[in-house]
């Protein structure tokens, strides 16, 4: 049809048309050597992709497989200010006030400790090994002892 | 003063002591072991002294709970304390006099309270 090849051509004298139309796409192309897609991340730790839509949480911030994160917040969760981007291994586990867990991730660059909520699909297998680690110390009975 | 930890403190930063924000008790600053103390041994609560993120002494000095027991690569216990105030997060070593009810009770707490039944991992 002759009229469309002439927006065509109108659109790539523009170089980017002439605005309104229809929207951009979502692109899914890693725009420089090691980036992200637009709908899911690659783990720092086990290279597992992870889309970034979360059960039970709206912020996706480890890696529901081996429990890593990468550095990127700095006080408010998804604010990507930081500019370590290190990698987050889970240290510890804790219990918050309501019940739930959270994971104590502590960046492997700079030190940083960051509580972070569970999400619906983590790891069981993986939460249970960080929950009996305290237990499975050697040491554990001479403290037992202690306690008396 | 030293700022190794293994070092031996001189006669007058060994009775140095300070009281706990939380139950009162007066503690030396150091423990029997030789380190410096993080923490009051008996209700394991710290005082938000030092920043972490920005580095040097902090200004909010508020009152620090515990809520986390991580195990480093070493084995050694570390409590992970919270500010009351400012929510940053702390990690200090445990010492030899520590409160081991205390401890016990925050390395079992995930366990009483999980997410999801432990009946199935009774099988593997």
């Amino acid at each position: 049809m002759p009229r469309r090849t002439h927006d065509r051509r109108t659109r790539d004298a523009a170089g980017r048309g002439r605005g309104g139309g229809r929207r951009q796409r979502p692109k899914d192309v890693r725009h420089r050597p090691g980036g992200e897609r637009g709908d899911a991340f690659r783990c720092v730790g086990c290279r597992l992709d992870v889309p970034l839509t979360a059960p039970g949480t709206a912020h996706r911030n480890h890696c529901p497989h081996c429990l890593a994160g990468r550095h990127v917040d700095r006080s408010t969760p998804g604010d990507r200010e930081s500019r370590c981007r290190g990698r987050m291994t889970a240290l510890g586990l804790s219990v918050h006030e309501n019940g739930e867990w959270q994971l104590i991730h502590s960046c492997e660059v700079c030190g940083t400790l960051k509580p972070n909520r569970i999400a619906g699909d983590d790891n069981a297998l993986a939460l249970i090994r960080l929950a009996l680690r305290p237990l499975a110390d050697p040491r554990l009975r001479d403290r037992a002892l202690l306690a008396l | 003063m030293s700022n190794n930890p293994n070092s031996q403190p001189s006669s007058v930063l060994r009775t140095d002591t300070f009281d706990c924000v939380r139950c009162g008790l007066t503690v030396t600053t150091h423990a029997p072991d030789g380190g410096r103390r993080h923490h009051c041994p008996s209700c394991l609560h710290s005082r938000h002294v030092t920043d972490r993120v920005a580095g040097g002494p902090s200004d909010c000095r508020a009152r620090m709970n515990p809520i986390a027991i991580a195990v480093l690569r070493t084995g050694d216990w570390t409590v992970v304390h919270r500010c009351t105030r400012c929510r940053e997060l702390a990690a200090g070593p445990v010492s030899g006099d520590d409160n081991q009810l205390v401890l016990m009770r925050m390395a079992v707490r995930p366990l009483a309270q999980p997410p999801f039944p432990l009946e199935a991992f009774g099988d593997i």
